[in-house]
């Protein structure tokens, strides 16, 4: 992964709500469709297996992955502390709207999260940095 | 959200990490949905039990029973994916030993492997208690048939509440969340416990997260309104319905289903009209009394070959209903106890096709199992496995 110094990148910042603390920076990775973390997402490799999902065949490994909500059974949860345990995991997450099976997959995997953001600001491959503890995403994109 | 000192602790993780976590998730789930303070609960129900789909993400099962999590409440566990008698042996050896390993760990913390989806029937919750209970369709029985209390938790939720014996107080803990806003009059008389399941799965898809109160409903049972509760609760995001109480004096919407609607909602939900492989009976989990009608139907009469017929309830149901198993067994039906076809590897068993009195399986089948459905009431799943 490489990330661009910060003078060649127009930035903008959205606020969005802490959900779990914790700060980072990454590449977004940014889906318009919900994500079913069982039986969408494999934990033993990261990779989105959800049929007719437009990231099917990506990894969420390290990305900042953006999406609006999660969806299906409520055991998604656990798929996330799996990915993490394994080094798999999302280094964050961004949602327009927090569901009980994201979010209680995000704070027993400790993976730093935020909602109430407007993903379709950000676009996958974008230069992102998320302060999750006060709720705010800088997104950094070539001038 | 409100702690006290003794909750404080528990989320500093004076108490360990499992604690901790556990309260993290209660208080984080409270704060999302408004909840200003945590109440105690009298039970817990768990789903998140059946091998097939926890599968190997089972690790933070194990972290917490690392960690001494241990419930608080009298906590009850949703079915898994074998039996401990039939099925069992046929089901390969890596499964087995996942599903096992999931039972245990949940043993481990304190949690009884009653592997059902009606622990109501093992016990009982009184009118107005408090619970934090997963699977739809308990809940749903819980709320409106039971009178108890309960949001519609997922596995994980329901988990932590049981490991810190509380629950955030929102939702249906709320007795102003827990009116009707939606009248739904019912133009037909339903007949048996198919016709019930289907009403539920037809005004499920309608009503997403609210209560409806029915109208024109004569002749239920306990076991029809399962059925119901179970249906609605399989299309829709609502936890409770009133099916007795008049129709307030408020102005409420009103949606009226006439028995055009229930007709088509079975048709739909069955997907092939060929002879089954399984006719299987129980979702949700057989009463005694519904174990008592099958043994009836069945009394004198022989399975056909090549046809299986599942009856699936609880080890506690099974343990009352000796001589009616006596029966079903010498028909040559199964009784299964700890699971249901639909959690179970269905289709690597041989079963292509599912016949069911069951809305809810009918529903479920064709994609969670990749498996053929006929929708019919259980006379006609009778005739269906038997000799002529």
């Amino acid at each position: 992964m490489t990330l661009r110094k910060r003078e060649s990148l127009k930035v903008t910042v959205l606020k969005g709500r802490p959900i779990v603390p914790g700060h980072c920076r990454g590449l977004a990775l940014v889906s318009t469709k919900p994500i079913s973390f069982l039986g969408g997402v494999d934990s033993n490799s990261g990779l989105i297996t959800e049929r007719d999902h437009d990231l099917k065949g990506k990894s969420v490994k390290g990305r900042i992955l953006c999406f609006p909500h999660g969806h299906g059974s409520t055991v998604g949860s656990y798929v996330l502390y799996s990915l993490a345990k394994k080094g798999l995991g999302p280094k964050a997450i961004v949602n327009q709207t927090a569901d009980p099976v994201v979010v209680v997959g995000a704070i027993i995997a400790n993976i730093p999260m935020i909602d109430q953001v407007d993903i379709q600001q950000i676009t996958t491959g974008d230069d992102v940095e998320v302060d999750c503890s006060k709720g705010l995403i800088k997104i950094m994109k070539e001038k | 959200m409100y702690l006290t000192k003794e909750e404080e602790k528990i989320l500093n993780g004076e108490y360990g990490w499992a604690y901790e976590t556990s309260m993290k998730i209660l208080v984080r789930l409270g704060d999302l949905f408004g909840a200003t303070e945590l109440i105690p609960i009298k039970s817990a129900h768990i789903s998140g039990v059946s091998y097939k789909t926890v599968g190997e993400s089972i690790d933070f099962l194990d972290a917490l029973a690392r960690a001494g999590g241990k419930a608080q409440v009298p906590s009850t566990l949703n079915p898994s994916s074998f039996d401990p008698e039939y099925l069992v042996g046929k089901v390969p050896r890596e499964c087995r030993e996942g599903q096992l390993r999931i039972i245990s760990l949940y043993k481990e913390m304190r949690i009884e492997p009653t592997l059902t989806c009606t622990p109501y029937y093992l016990r009982k919750p009184r009118r107005g208690w408090h619970l934090a209970w997963s699977e739809s369709s308990a809940v749903m029985y819980a709320n409106s048939v039971l009178g108890a209390w309960t949001n519609r938790e997922g596995g994980p939720s329901a988990l932590a509440a049981a490991l810190v014996g509380k629950t955030p107080n929102h939702g249906t803990h709320q007795a102003e969340n827990r009116q009707p806003n939606v009248v739904v009059k019912v133009d037909s008389n339903l007949a048996n416990e198919t016709e019930f399941g289907a009403l539920g799965i037809h005004v499920g898809k309608f009503l997403k997260e609210r209560i409806p109160l029915f109208t024109g409903l004569t002749n239920y049972t306990e076991e029809y309104l399962k059925q119901l509760g179970a249906g609605m609760a399989t299309t829709g995001m609502t936890s409770m319905f009133y099916y007795r109480e008049p129709a307030p004096k408020r102005d409420l919407e009103r949606l009226s289903v006439e028995a055009r609607d229930i007709h088509n909602t079975i048709e739909n939900l069955s997907t092939i009209s060929e002879d089954p492989n399984l006719i299987f009976v129980g979702c949700p989990h057989c009463s005694l009394g519904e174990i008592h009608s099958i043994a009836e139907a069945l009394e004198g009469r022989k399975v056909k070959g090549g046809t299986e017929l599942w009856v699936c309830t609880s080890k506690h149901v099974k343990g009352k209903a000796e001589s009616y198993v006596k029966i079903i067994e010498k028909a040559g039906g199964h009784v299964l106890c700890d699971t249901c076809p639909i959690v179970a590897w269905m289709k690597n068993l041989g079963t292509e096709t599912v016949m069911t009195n069951s809305a809810k399986a009918a529903y479920y089948a064709p994609s969670y199992n990749e498996v053929g459905v006929t929708l019919a009431p259980l006379r006609q799943c009778i005739n269906a496995a038997c000799r002529r």
